[in-house]
């Protein structure tokens, strides 16, 4: 059940980016008669929408709140943050959600710019690799990666080992599994990214940066990066939800992340998993809140192009 | 030899020869504008001057120095984009000072070219905005000023003012040419419109598809065209079929009527041979003086203005020419069906 609710916050944060993103508010209300009749399906699309999302995530809320029988209190809360376990979790599975945004952004950045500038041609497949994790679930990857990297790893027909078995020590499970988030989070870090780069003329602004002397550093680091900064966060964010509710590759990796948390605690407890479906929702939202501020002037100055 | 030459320099895209052995020397501060239609591999050689591409075969040369296989960031070169290209994350300073501080520039001294540069095209109100807040005349002189604080050797404008509107365009071109004088700066221009071309450059190449069809000063390539391609494509132009009638003192007759040319060559053809000809609407005039080389009958056939020119259609024979004439308040123009006769000099007669 509650791996049910984070699917959910999951599934959430990605229509309301895309909302985000996309058009933004619809416009001046005006609430005149006249000029409501052409709004009227807009509006009852908008409200159902909105329905949808919103009383599962009210139910959530209504919950999380009655622990005690006949009131309307924050028991719940207070007994999940008591769980030391749960900071833990929450703190791991954060880090380990920052640690896949950052090698993502330093695989996905210059391989999408390198695509766009060089190899157009290419695009197609990368689309398609990138397209893979939403076809192959995550636990054929997970015994991939398992079966992999759990043996010493040999060069063939020879006998010298080229790494350890990366299960066996903890920081090679954390590497291992930031792998698989890089995987996981690939179509969304991607497609974001090469949208942004779409925007930005990024062939004749490299041309104008080597024209000026810049290497291929300086031209990625200060003329690219800067400039899908903003399609690069909303990557960032879409990572952020799935590598903190993920469930199967933590825990066939046996990582104590907050997902296989929450879900042991789903089976467990009532009112818990209510109130941490709840708070993880919240967050998201703040995140998503201070994206749209970091990003806000950003996003005009390259809108406007 | 020249300041920057470019030796059998040739490019090939597979099969396709885009620049087909180009040869051309530039002078120190000159400014030399490629003027052709598109696809005619102006834009590819001035590429190749850039870095952005390589040559198949041939040679560049900068100052004495081979830079053929150079990358773009190692020739000291400035580019200018039809799109601008400035970077949008950074403000028109900052855009200024980016080839600085590549360079290592301290930041006193960065702040010094780029306050030079802001007065140099006039923006030094704009310091602080971001290009997205500019016009787009603006935008460009920003880029102007970028592509010159690094002191290139060469500037490169590819169609620089393709994307303004019109009153911009003529005055962001005298802005140009009155900076790249008062620096001194060799520059290359590329333009598929002929008005930008001869009003801005001391030489024109003239290309068409991949080949050089005449290199000269803008006088001489507008009054002086050597192939038919650059009589048609620099100014307008009539055209029409006639025949040879006396190669020794230059007659030819279209449509029964005779015309006089002053065409050099034209003695080595023979009687009878069909030739094109050529005559500028600006070369015409209604006849005053008897004496002309070509004092033709004409039928008006329609009267278009405009605004400074008049252009007069005309019926020689049974083929239509255009005529231009200077517009004033008191021009006394002749009436639609009227027959009339018209002038033209010898020389404006050419054979091409």
């Amino acid at each position: 059940m509650a791996s049910k609710g984070l699917r959910k916050v999951v599934a959430m944060s990605d229509t309301s980016f895309d909302v985000s993103v996309g058009q933004g508010a619809p416009g001046k209300k005006r609430w005149s008669l006249l000029r409501i009749g052409g709004r009227f399906w807009s509006w009852v699309w908008f409200i159902l929408g909105a329905i949808y999302f919103l009383v599962p995530l009210f139910a959530t809320l209504r919950h999380s709140l009655r622990m005690e029988r006949d009131v309307l209190g924050f028991k719940a809360y207070e007994r999940a943050f008591e769980d030391p376990s749960f900071l833990e979790t929450f703190l791991l599975s954060n880090a380990l959600a920052v640690a896949t945004i950052i090698c993502s952004a330093i695989l996905i950045v210059p391989t999408a710019y390198w695509i766009r500038l060089r190899l157009p041609q290419a695009r197609r497949i990368a689309e398609f690799i990138t397209l893979l994790p939403f076809v192959i679930p995550a636990i054929i990857l997970v015994f991939g990666l398992i079966r992999t990297y759990s043996t010493h790893f040999t060069i063939p027909f020879t006998d010298i080992e080229l790494f350890q078995p990366l299960t066996t020590t903890k920081f090679g499970t954390y590497a291992l599994i930031t792998a698989g988030y890089m995987v996981l989070a690939m179509p969304y870090m991607y497609r974001s990214v090469d949208t942004g780069m779409r925007v930005v003329d990024i062939r004749t602004l490299t041309e104008a940066a080597q024209s000026l002397g810049a290497g291929w550093f300086t031209i990625i680091t200060q003329v690219i990066l800067p400039n899908v900064r903003s399609a690069l966060l909303s990557g960032a964010l879409l990572t952020f939800a799935i590598v903190v509710g993920e469930v199967t590759l933590a825990s066939f990796l046996g990582v104590d992340a907050f997902g296989p948390y929450l879900f042991l605690i789903g089976q467990h407890k009532a009112y818990e998993p209510a109130a941490l479906s709840f708070v993880t929702f919240l967050l998201t939202w703040i995140a998503m809140g201070m994206i749209q501020f970091v990003t806000g002037g950003q996003g005009q100055a390259t809108g406007a192009h | 030899m020249s300041y920057l030459s470019l030796e059998n320099v040739t490019k090939q895209f597979g099969d396709a020869v885009v620049v087909d052995n180009f040869n051309l020397g530039i002078e120190k501060g000159e400014f030399v504008s490629f003027l052709g239609p598109s696809g005619c591999g102006k834009t590819t050689t001035l590429r190749m001057v850039a870095g952005f591409e390589l040559p198949t075969s041939g040679r560049i040369t900068l100052d004495g120095v081979d830079i053929t296989d150079k990358a773009p960031n190692q020739r000291n070169v400035g580019m200018i984009f039809q799109a601008y290209a400035l970077f949008p994350n950074m403000t028109v300073a900052q855009n200024i000072g980016f080839g600085l501080r590549i360079r290592k520039m301290n930041s006193t001294d960065v702040h010094a070219r780029v306050d030079e540069m802001l007065n140099l095209v006039n923006l030094e109100k704009h310091a602080n905005k971001y290009p997205y807040q500019l016009s787009g005349g603006q935008q460009q002189r920003v880029s102007l000023a970028r592509a010159l604080a690094i002191r290139p050797e060469v500037l490169l404008l590819d169609e620089p003012l393709s994307a303004l509107d019109a009153k911009i365009r003529v005055s962001l071109r005298q802005e140009i040419r009155a900076i790249q004088k008062r620096l001194g700066i060799t520059a290359i221009f590329v333009t598929h419109d002929q008005e930008e071309a001869l009003s801005i450059s001391d030489r024109i190449v003239v290309m068409n598809v991949g080949e050089m069809e005449q290199v000269g000063t803008p006088f001489e390539i507008y009054n002086f065209p050597k192939t038919q391609f650059v009589a048609n494509f620099v100014g307008s132009l009539n055209n029409a079929d006639a025949e040879v009638i006396d190669p020794a003192n230059g007659i030819l007759a279209m449509d029964g009527v005779h015309f006089k040319t002053a065409e050099e060559d034209f003695a080595s053809r023979k009687k009878g041979d069909k030739v094109k000809f050529s005559v500028r609407p600006e070369r015409f005039s209604f006849a005053v003086e008897p004496k002309k080389d070509n004092v033709i009958d004409c039928t008006i056939e329609n009267i278009t203005f405009l605004g400074s020119v008049v252009r007069i259609q005309i019926k020689i024979g049974n083929t239509n020419f255009n005529m231009d004439t200077f517009n004033n308040p008191f021009l006394e123009l002749p009436a639609i069906g009227a027959k009339e006769q018209v002038m033209c000099s010898k020389e404006a007669v050419l054979v091409l």
